[in-house]
């Protein structure tokens, strides 16, 4: 059994090289997500928290520095199925009905998928889809693509959560519903969980810690911390405290 | 529902909209037919040597007897063919997209098989091989380029998203390959098998026509043409045309059938990776080896084979027919003298038929109706068997120059056209329409829009057109002018004058090659100034 799953980062730096520059898009970043908890990452687009992201699960190698999942190196944590990821973009295949998608993680893993049946109906059931179950992805909504994805990234019962913009490509309206169901979802089974996102007020509504980037080179401004007691209810969106919460981090991001 | 937008952009056709295009394409194929039957029915084309469909359709009956044997025996070297070829060329692909190594080494091998002048090469297979071989390598190496290259394109367009899902999850090369890239890379896929299909037919009429067997739609031809019999010719002609239109069709059902459900969801938002380079000098060096690779694996291939050196020679064999050899200097001339006949011919020829097909496809941007009405007839032609076709020009067109110049503009039109055309179709929805909310003309949004995003095709065109314009006019001479390369191949085969055959060959082969580097050089420099990305 592991005991710490937290992520950790220590004076991570990447550089790309461009057309004749190079460019830093992390530059000596340390963060500690401890086990357990919910970390949102906002910044201005090409401050390195996809980077980031990309790093902590293995799918880029960091320019000098340190990166630990679960006390492992990114890719090995993955190998033993320790993480779960969902994309800005669902990425489904399109060829692969709802559960079959669902059940990709288990094919990569080489694990066997009628051990998980009944898993796969319980998370389809927890994402709203029952009934869809062999619809394939271009027949459904943006919405119910996005909760294919998120319940994908559930399957191999993670205990590291990786989300990049889960729900950057939904109407305002869809992501509140999704929000209070990943908080839902979160607090069951409460796996170390780090999301990338550009809306303050789902940063604020999710997170234990908002980290606060900046561009140019890409490092951390600002930690915010978010007192605010579990679980949150939709009401709490239009609470004083809420704003001020935001307000901080909207300040944080002007680079005060 | 007489309402059509232009090519391709058309997704949401409803049914009624369908079936008024197949009732129009219907309709000009019966005014077409009725025309011809009232010009062959007269005699009214070069003295009878365009018989009516009706004489070709009776012919075709009272030969009803020699048909089965030719047509299985083309239908075997083409399908053997076929299965090698594409088996091949879907393995090589796959290794080239999984590794840019093997890629850049394979270079030099892909572009030679995708320039040679399959006309070139057939007597060499002919003196070489026995029996069916010939054939069935001919057919081989038509489907190779086209499904290697379709492999590679659609494996490395896979949508990195899903790739990175995969990757997320510890997935290695393997499982990426298994799980993603194969099964998106599939239609594809299938697109160049459904291109190659027709190809496989063309490789094996081409290789009976070389020589060799009784047997085979090709044989059957080149024994019918002594014969003053048109409508004889034109049944053959139809038979293989036939054959190659079944082939494609299938692979086309095939394709439809599977790819309906897969179309990706979402467009891709991360862009292709940016190709590493390495160093300067291991950039030479790959380089050079995949020049030195062809030349390495025709030398090996004759000491596997254990040819006789002197019917097989070797690249060391061909420089010493052509400069060391006693006869060298005559060599030479005959050489030279060929080569400039053809090499204008081939320019004049591959010009006229890539401004003809750049002026339709624009044309057709204006008005739509002129592609709805004639693409049916262009993809009948792409699929017909060009040598099934020259005897009947040679017949229409007599053996002057401009007979070479229609067969080369036919062969390079119809692969253009198609070519630009979709590109054309390509064009974005959003960028017409910000210069269409501005009241430009037509006119204006082809010159400002239409015409600079289709450069990429024009380019792809240009590299589909060099190959297919030397093999038209080597086709035409060999046939019916009597000049050029074409026409030095086969005296030379006449005279039994080996070094000649092999000496020609790897000429035409060469000339392709350059032309074709020199086209990639300026579509390179081109794109790049205007950061855009060559098309497939």
């Amino acid at each position: 059994m592991i005991s710490n799953t937290g992520i950790t980062l220590e004076t991570v730096s990447r550089s790309f090289q461009g057309r004749g520059t190079v460019v830093q898009a992390l530059d000596n970043v340390s963060l500690d997500c401890p086990a357990g908890s919910f970390t949102a990452l906002i910044g201005p687009s090409g401050c390195g928290k996809s980077t980031m992201l990309r790093l902590a699960l293995g799918l880029d190698d960091a320019t000098s520095g340190e990166i630990g999942v679960a006390g492992m190196k990114p890719q090995q944590a993955a190998k033993a199925g320790l993480t779960g990821v969902a994309f800005q973009d669902a990425a489904l295949m399109p060829w692969r009905s709802v559960e079959d998608n669902i059940a990709l993680p288990l094919d990569v893993l080489g694990r066997k998928r009628s051990d998980f049946t009944a898993k796969i109906d319980g998370l389809i059931d927890l994402v709203g889809l029952k009934g869809f179950e062999k619809s394939l992805p271009g027949e459904l909504s943006g919405g119910m693509r996005q909760r294919v994805s998120i319940a994908r990234a559930l399957v191999t019962d993670p205990k590291v959560l990786f989300l990049d913009e889960p729900f950057g490509a939904l109407d305002q309206i869809l992501r509140r519903q999704m929000n209070i169901e990943l908080q839902r979802i979160w607090m069951k089974n409460r796996a170390t969980t780090l999301l990338v996102t550009h809306g303050i007020d789902e940063a604020v509504f999710l997170a234990d810690r908002v980290v606060v980037m900046q561009s140019r080179p890409g490092r951390i401004g600002k930690v915010v911390d978010i007192p605010l007691a579990r679980p949150r209810l939709p009401e709490i969106f239009t609470t004083p405290e809420f704003h001020a919460l935001e307000d901080q981090v909207a300040e944080a991001l002007d680079g005060h | 529902m007489a309402t059509e937008t232009a090519l391709g952009a058309s997704s949401g056709t409803t049914k009624s909209e369908t079936g008024f295009r197949h009732w129009s394409a219907l309709r000009n194929a019966a005014i077409l037919l009725a025309l011809w039957e009232v010009l062959g029915r007269f005699k009214l084309v070069a003295g009878g040597a365009l018989p009516a469909p009706t004489e070709v359709l009776i012919r075709l009956w009272s030969d009803r007897g020699d048909y089965p044997l030719h047509i299985l025996a083309t239908f075997q070297g083409a399908s053997l063919g076929f299965l090698i070829g594409n088996g091949l060329a879907i393995l090589a692909g796959i290794l080239f997209a999984v590794s840019p190594v093997a890629a850049r080494l394979g270079r030099g091998l892909n572009v030679a098989i995708f320039a040679l002048p399959p006309i070139a090469i057939s007597p060499i297979l002919v003196l070489t091989f026995s029996g069916m071989t010939p054939r069935v390598v001919l057919a081989a190496l038509g489907c190779y380029f086209v499904t290697m290259s379709a492999t590679v394109t659609g494996i490395s367009q896979t949508d990195k998203r899903m790739l990175d899902v995969v990757r997320a999850y510890g997935g290695g090369r393997l499982a990426l390959l298994c799980l993603v890239e194969i099964r998106s890379a599939l239609p594809a896929i299938l697109a160049g098998l459904r291109v190659a299909a027709p190809a496989a037919v063309l490789g094996s009429i081409l290789a009976e026509f070389g020589g060799g067997g009784r047997f085979g739609l090709g044989a059957y031809l080149i024994g019918s043409l002594g014969r003053a019999d048109p409508a004889r010719l034109w049944g053959i002609g139809l038979a293989a045309t036939a054959m190659a239109l079944i082939a494609y069709g299938i692979f086309a059902l095939i394709e439809a059938r599977l790819t309906r459900s897969t179309r990706a969801v979402t467009v891709a938002a991360t862009p292709p990776g940016i190709r590493s380079e390495g160093s300067l000098v291991s950039t030479i060096a790959i380089t050079l080896a995949s020049i030195t690779l062809p030349f390495i694996v025709w030398w090996l291939l004759l000491k596997v084979l254990g040819t006789p050196a002197m019917i097989a020679k070797t690249p060391a064999g061909v420089f010493d027919y052509l400069f060391l050899a006693p006869s060298a200097t005559s060599a030479q001339t005959r050489l030279l003298a060929a080569l400039g006949q053809t090499l204008p011919m081939t320019l004049i020829g591959m010009a006229a038929g890539l401004a003809f097909a750049f002026a339709l496809a624009l044309a057709s941007v204006v008005r739509p109706g002129i592609v709805r009405s004639f693409m049916p007839v262009a993809l009948v032609t792409q699929t017909m068997p060009l040598v099934a076709l020259t005897p009947l020009l040679v017949l229409l067109l007599g053996r002057g120059p401009s007979l070479i110049l229609w067969i080369t503009i036919s062969v390079t039109f119809f692969p253009a056209f198609v070519t630009l055309a979709q590109g054309l179709g390509m064009v974005s929805r959003g960028a017409l329409d910000v210069v269409r909310a501005y009241g430009a003309s037509p006119f204006t949004e082809l010159r400002l829009v239409s015409i600079p995003a289709s450069l990429p095709y024009l380019f792809a065109a240009m590299r589909l057109a060099v190959p297919r314009a030397l093999l038209g006019v080597m086709i035409a001479e060999w046939l019916a002018t009597g000049t050029g390369l074409g026409n030095l191949l086969n005296q030379s085969r006449g005279y039994l004058d080996y070094g000649m055959i092999w000496t020609v060959a790897v000429v035409s082969v060469l000339i392709s090659v350059l032309f074709y580097q020199i086209v990639i050089v300026i579509e390179r420099h081109v794109l790049q100034k205007r950061g855009m990305q060559p098309a497939a």
